[in-house]
């Protein structure tokens, strides 16, 4: 056998011998013809853009959807030694300024050979007049472009965000992700956060070109895949309600005056509506607002300085995007962390001095009650509904005397770390860009404000922050995400507004779950403790006036007013509130609040009243704000 | 006698200690130049690289597993294959019918071939797995043969085994296995000391069964013009040119040392079609050139040398053929397919063993390789 296996062996050898001086021919003698061939080829790629994803609310109705629109789009190399005239006969079809029409196509932002669009929704007509007169247009296209679409026209603006253009800038850092100069990304809201669920993927044809550009042949093609749908957790119903009280709120608030009798500006303001026992939002209203729709069709100047250039500054979500000095709705969680520490008890009774001085303080600082009668004595739930400001300035003291005796360790801090696992002073993490993250006065951020803290930390920074004033800063977010925890006996949830991402084929590509995984270390007896005396102050506390005649029979409220000085302006008006059948486990909290809007009582109370009335479909009653209470 | 050499004898001869292990060096090689050449067929956006990534992971788990079964196989004596070599043969043959009935074989996405069964996600390619199986069955008749030279009658009863997954490898129609089979059969043929007479009139027969073929009509259109493409490039359609120019200018364009790791113009952007299963080799010639092209060769160059020396080193006939026809399997898919690569064979669709992408492709070369070492292991038994 083995004289066969030679034969076989040299079979085999002869193969390779074949194979390699084919090789050495290919490789060797031949290569310059076949690398000057592999430089002549060259693929272009066509790409189709994938239709973004939609937006629909908790209950499936369309928030966000996609429309077509003509677009006209002008290729400068291609249009020779015409284009003068083939501008000018187009700004005239167009029935646009010619300078319009040069403007946008003096841009820097597309390479000389790519199609820049120069105008949208363009009526069919157009599309037809240029395609039968090609020849007077050359370089000149009009295609159908898929844009976004508002069933709803302004509602959530805020919340969904919008798409344009990418800028200049962005570009770099998008290129290696599949984006081309032309492309819209989302710049604002879920627009923005869920970019890479709602985009789609590009549909890629791919030619290979020879040398004189002719298509030889097609390579590959993918077809695009539509982007990912989102379905909110916000409630159309009571997203427009929100909305609406709050204009209307806004409207009737600057019929009122201040203490100084002057108008009030009630310039802007916000609403929260979350599902205390989930974290998700069920509404979400900022005002001063803009309409998205402005974004489809191209903003006009005017428009575009309202939007980013004005000190209405509308583009700005004030739900969750800016810190304000929170006021008395704060005192609800100050009273928790001087419960935790000791300082107070559910039994204990404490003095409500129309002054109050810190004790051994010899500089003369005295802190006013917003009342000058002296209240005598209360327990803390009193002093909750009523907002008695003196009993919490001597919490602060005790606070700050824990401070003074730990000041070399972190544990002196109490009161800040109470606030912080509270959820105060770091952004609550919700699925909207920009979230702002409020401000805890401390010790180390005094040294940086050697302007307010000339000496270092002293006791009035924690006397203050006890009543939420003066430094302390919150969203009405982390607000409604601290009132929540109240509300549902101890869990911090992660507030959300996209409950599930859902892919074109109908599966789940990501859900909110597990939001409510944190816990806060309050006894459940001191919870229901602070809800019953928030539900006191709808009863017989500072927002009594604002709730006059509301069923709580039906549906039981709490709440907390809060008037926020903020000098030079107009003091900030905040309501904080919960609601639910039960009154143990309160289903929604609400937070109200207007800038410039007075009283806490006075502005934001009704609202809040009003949009729980809408909630629950019981009529608007009540005659709207008092201007009483804390201050 | 004492007892203490007779345990050294008989530990000596532990088939254990008698690994190949050049070979299986070899391969794991091989394994990793595929693996490196595969990485670079990525495209040029980043979700297409990240598919690429997919794909050169689940061919290193796909060789992962194929060591398995290397140990799997090598851990048995191979002679237990002569024994079941009719139940091997039978259950490729039904495998074959199978795959031909719809609902139960996947059909190609093109819509031309029923090739594969889909078993929990993993494709299995019953034609890959006959290769072996024919070869055990051939060496389990032709090893009982006792004349030096097989005798007429022998021989046609050895082709009508070896017709029978042939033609129904044929008509699935996968013309690429169907040639590797016939080299199996040649191969084993010659090393079982067929007469030179009978091989001529066999080759002549074959040659003739190949024209009635085209005549006939089995051999579909998109077969035919490939093969005609290669005779005669003038006269075909570009599309039909394209494959095999595109593949050309890859391999040409590579020069002696080659245009560099990734840098393949031909490879990044997707020029060559079917580059990571038929077309891998281009990414060798055009990445690494001429070099390269021949670094790889000599890899195969090398296994073959171990697969014929353990042809030779086996005292069992049994063990000789199996070895033989391994090794002729090995070099014809290797010959086949680098040759149409760089135009000197017709382009069929024969994977190149190790390199090209492909589980059951894979998993069967080293199964040949297990089957190689369990008889280099107990060729002292």
């Amino acid at each position: 056998m083995s004289s066969r296996i030679k034969v076989l062996a040299l079979l085999v050898a002869l193969m390779f011998v074949a194979l390699s001086t084919r090789l050495w021919f290919l490789q060797v003698l031949a290569t310059t013809q076949f690398q000057q061939q592999a430089r002549d080829n060259s693929v272009r790629f066509v790409y189709t853009e994938p239709l973004r994803g939609l937006m629909y609310d908790d209950r499936g109705r369309p928030l966000v959807g996609n429309q077509e629109s003509l677009e006209v789009r002008v290729n400068r190399d291609a249009m020779g030694t015409q284009a003068e005239a083939v501008v000018y006969r187009l700004a005239h079809l167009l029935n646009v300024p010619v300078r319009m029409l040069v403007a946008r196509l003096q841009t820097n932002r597309y390479y000389s050979f790519q199609p820049i669009p120069v105008a949208e929704f363009v009526p069919p007509h157009v599309r037809d007049y240029i395609a039968e007169y090609q020849e007077l247009f050359p370089g000149v296209d009009v295609v159908p472009t898929s844009v976004r679409a508002y069933p709803q026209g302004r509602t959530a603006a805020h919340i969904l965000g919008y798409v344009s253009p990418i800028f200049a800038g962005e570009y770099d850092r998008l290129k290696n992700k599949g984006y081309q100069q032309s492309d819209v990304i989302g710049h604002s809201g879920l627009e923005q956060v869920y970019e890479r669920f709602l985009r789609g993927s590009q549909g890629i044809q791919k030619f290979i070109v020879n040398s004189n550009g002719e298509t030889i042949r097609a390579l590959g093609v993918k077809a695009p895949t539509a982007g990912d749908d989102l379905h909110l957790t916000i409630d159309l119903r009571i997203q427009r309600a929100a909305e609406r009280e709050l204009a209307d709120e806004l409207a009737r608030a600057r019929s009122g005056h201040d203490i100084n009798g002057l108008p009030l500006k009630a310039n802007a303001g916000a609403v929260i509506v979350m599902d205390a026992q989930t974290g998700a939002i069920k509404a979400m209203a900022s005002l001063p607002s803009y309409d998205p729709r402005w974004l489809v069709r191209g903003l006009t100047k005017s428009e575009a300085d309202y939007l980013y250039k004005s000190a209405a500054a509308p583009s700005l979500n004030r739900a969750i995007q800016l810190g304000y000095v929170p006021g008395s709705t704060f005192k609800p969680i100050t009273a928790l962390g001087a419960l935790k520490e000791g300082f107070a008890t559910l039994g204990g009774y404490y003095t409500c001095d129309a002054t109050y001085t810190h004790p051994g303080d010899t500089s003369g600082t005295v802190f006013h009650n917003w009342t000058t009668a002296n209240l005598g004595t209360m327990s803390l739930a009193k002093a909750i509904t009523i907002s008695c400001d003196t009993v919490f300035d001597g919490f602060g003291s005790k606070f700050y005397f824990s401070y003074v005796q730990n000041q070399l360790s972190d544990s002196g801090l109490l009161l800040q770390n109470d606030l912080r696992e509270l959820g105060f002073g770091a952004p609550t993490g919700i699925d909207l860009p920009s979230e702002g993250s409020g401000l805890i006065p401390d010790p180390a951020w005094a040294k940086t404000r050697p302007d307010l803290f000339p000496d270092g930390w002293v006791p009035g920074g924690d006397i203050l922050t006890m009543i939420g004033s003066t430094y302390m800063m919150a969203t009405p977010l982390q607000l409604a995400q601290a009132y929540s925890a109240i509300a549902n006996g101890g869990h911090l949830c992660r507030p959300h507004v996209v409950d599930q991402v859902v892919a074109p084929d109908g599966t789940v590509v990501k859900r909110a779950e597990d939001r409510c995984n944190r816990t806060i270390p309050y006894p459940p007896t001191d919870l229901a403790y602070i809800r019953g005396a928030l539900g006191s102050v709808i009863t017989s506390g500072t927002a009594q006036c604002s709730f006059s005649g509301f069923p709580t029979s039906q549906v039981w409220v709490g709440g907390k007013t809060g008037t926020a000085e903020r000098p030079p302006h107009q003091d900030t008006s905040w309501f904080a509130a919960m609601a639910g059948h039960n009154p143990n486990a309160p289903k929604y909290v609400v937070i109200a609040m207007v800038e410039q809007g007075g009283f806490g009582a006075e502005a934001a109370a009704p609202i809040a009243r009003h949009v729980i009335e809408d909630i629950y479909h019981l009529p608007n009653n009540g005659q709207g704000g008092c201007a009483v209470g804390d201050r | 006698m004492d007892m203490v050499a007779g345990r050294v004898w008989a530990d000596e001869r532990r088939p254990v200690r008698h690994i190949d292990w050049v070979l299986l060096l070899l391969t794991v090689v091989l394994t990793i130049v595929g693996l490196v050449l595969l990485h670079s067929i990525s495209a040029t956006t980043p979700d297409e690289a990240a598919f690429w990534l997919v794909r050169v992971m689940k061919q290193g788990a796909t060789a992962g597993l194929g060591s398995l079964v290397v140990v799997l196989i090598a851990s048995f004596d191979y002679r237990f294959f002569k024994v079941y070599a009719g139940f091997i043969y039978l259950g490729a043959l039904v495998a074959l019918v199978l795959v031909k009935i719809p609902g139960i074989g996947a059909t190609d996405p093109s819509g031309v071939a029923q090739r594969w069964f889909a078993i929990a996600g993993i494709q299995i390619t019953p034609s890959e797995i006959t290769k072996v199986c024919a070869i055990v069955m051939l060496a389990a008749i032709l090893s009982e043969i006792r004349a030096p030279e097989p005798a007429l009658g022998d021989l046609v009863r050895v082709l009508a085994v070896a017709a029978v997954p042939l033609v129904l490898v044929f008509i699935q129609p996968d013309i690429g296995t169907s040639i590797v089979l016939a080299a199996i059969v040649v191969g084993m043929l010659i090393v079982a000391g067929t007469r030179l007479k009978h091989l001529l009139v066999l080759t002549a027969t074959g040659l003739v069964l190949i024209g009635l073929a085209f005549q006939l009509g089995v051999i579909q259109d998109f077969q035919r013009e490939r093969l005609t493409a290669f005779l005669d490039r003038a006269n075909v359609s570009e599309d039909a040119r394209y494959n095999l120019d595109q593949s050309l200018i890859a391999v040409g364009s590579g020069g002696l040392f080659g245009r560099g790791y990734l840098k393949g113009t031909q490879t990044n952007l997707d020029y060559v079609p079917r580059q990571h299963t038929d077309f891998i080799f281009t990414v060798a010639g055009e990445e690494f050139g001429f070099v390269g092209a021949m670094f790889v060769l000599l890899l195969y160059a090398l296994i073959l040398w171990r697969a014929i020396r353990i042809a030779t080193l086996s005292k069992d006939p049994f063990g000789t053929l199996v070895a033989a026809g391994i090794a002729s399997m090995f070099a014809i898919q290797m010959f086949v397919n680098v040759g149409m690569v760089i135009g000197i064979m017709p382009i069929t669709g024969i994977p190149l063993p190790f390199l090209s992408y492909g589980g059951s492709s894979i998993l069967v070369s080293f199964a040949a390789i297990g089957m190689l070492e369990s008889i280099h292991m107990r060729r002292l038994s």
